[in-house]
């Protein structure tokens, strides 16, 4: 049958991040605790998103949700913006998403936010 | 940063460094300790620079909130992270929202009245 999913982020993905970051071998019993972690954190986040959303008066989280709380985060202040974080961290097809690129003809995709 | 800005600045320290000393005063009198100008002083710094990001957190609230006025819903959510913040801001504001209904309704001892809840939620 299909297997059951569990939310999360999947394991060889997760850890390979990490290992990115931490820039050295990393123990396979360092998932366990890093997985109870991000679940922690990704309620955190949910709970944050939804209650700047309702705060805006909305029931759809938003751009401008995620912006505020990465502002609130401090990954994003005066001297770092969001458009720094997304082209040092997203791979190119989401920076495409995100921030608007001239293409040819000179059509800009997306419409600029706000 | 202009000599007058600056100037304005010193005093808004003064403000809070006095501030903070009458309270350290107080609440050094009701535990029978004291507090050495030192700490008062790095107290009143703290509560400054905390003020800082207050101000931005709330402003970027009330922008979120397409307002240019920050609101207590904006305090809310700064307060939102400590439960027992939250419910000691949330019990504050209705508070408030009473006692300015209260005070509407007798717009002639309004004032009188006023202050002397202020004086009550003190003690």
């Amino acid at each position: 049958g299909p297997a059951k999913m569990e939310p999360g982020l999947p394991k060889n993905y997760l850890m390979g991040v990490f290992r990115h970051f931490a820039k050295t071998k990393v123990a396979p019993d360092v998932y366990p605790v890093l997985k109870e972690i991000m679940d922690k954190f990704f309620d955190r986040l949910a709970e944050d998103l939804e209650a700047y959303a309702l705060h805006a008066k909305r029931k759809t989280i938003e751009v401008e949700d995620v912006e505020l709380l990465l502002k609130r985060q401090g990954h994003v202040n005066d001297k770092v913006p969001v458009e720094v974080l997304i082209e040092k961290y997203l791979p190119m097809e989401y920076r495409k998403l995100l921030i608007p690129i001239a293409t040819s003809g000179n059509v800009v995709i997306p419409k600029q936010r706000r | 940063m202009s000599v007058d800005t600056d100037a304005a600045q010193q005093r808004l320290k003064a403000a809070v460094h006095f501030t903070v000393g009458r309270m350290c005063h107080s609440l050094g009198e009701d535990h029978r300790r004291t507090f050495s100008r030192q700490v008062i002083a790095a107290i009143a710094e703290t509560t400054f620079r905390q003020c800082d990001i207050f101000a931005k957190d709330l402003e970027a609230f009330a922008r979120h909130a397409k307002r240019s006025t920050v609101s207590s819903e904006d305090v809310k959510l700064a307060a939102r992270r400590s439960t027992a913040l939250s419910i000691f801001i949330q019990n504050k504001i209705e508070e408030l929202k009473n006692q300015e209904q209260r005070d509407l309704k007798k717009k002639n001892t309004g004032k009188r009245k006023s202050r002397d809840t202020e004086e009550d939620s003190r003690e």
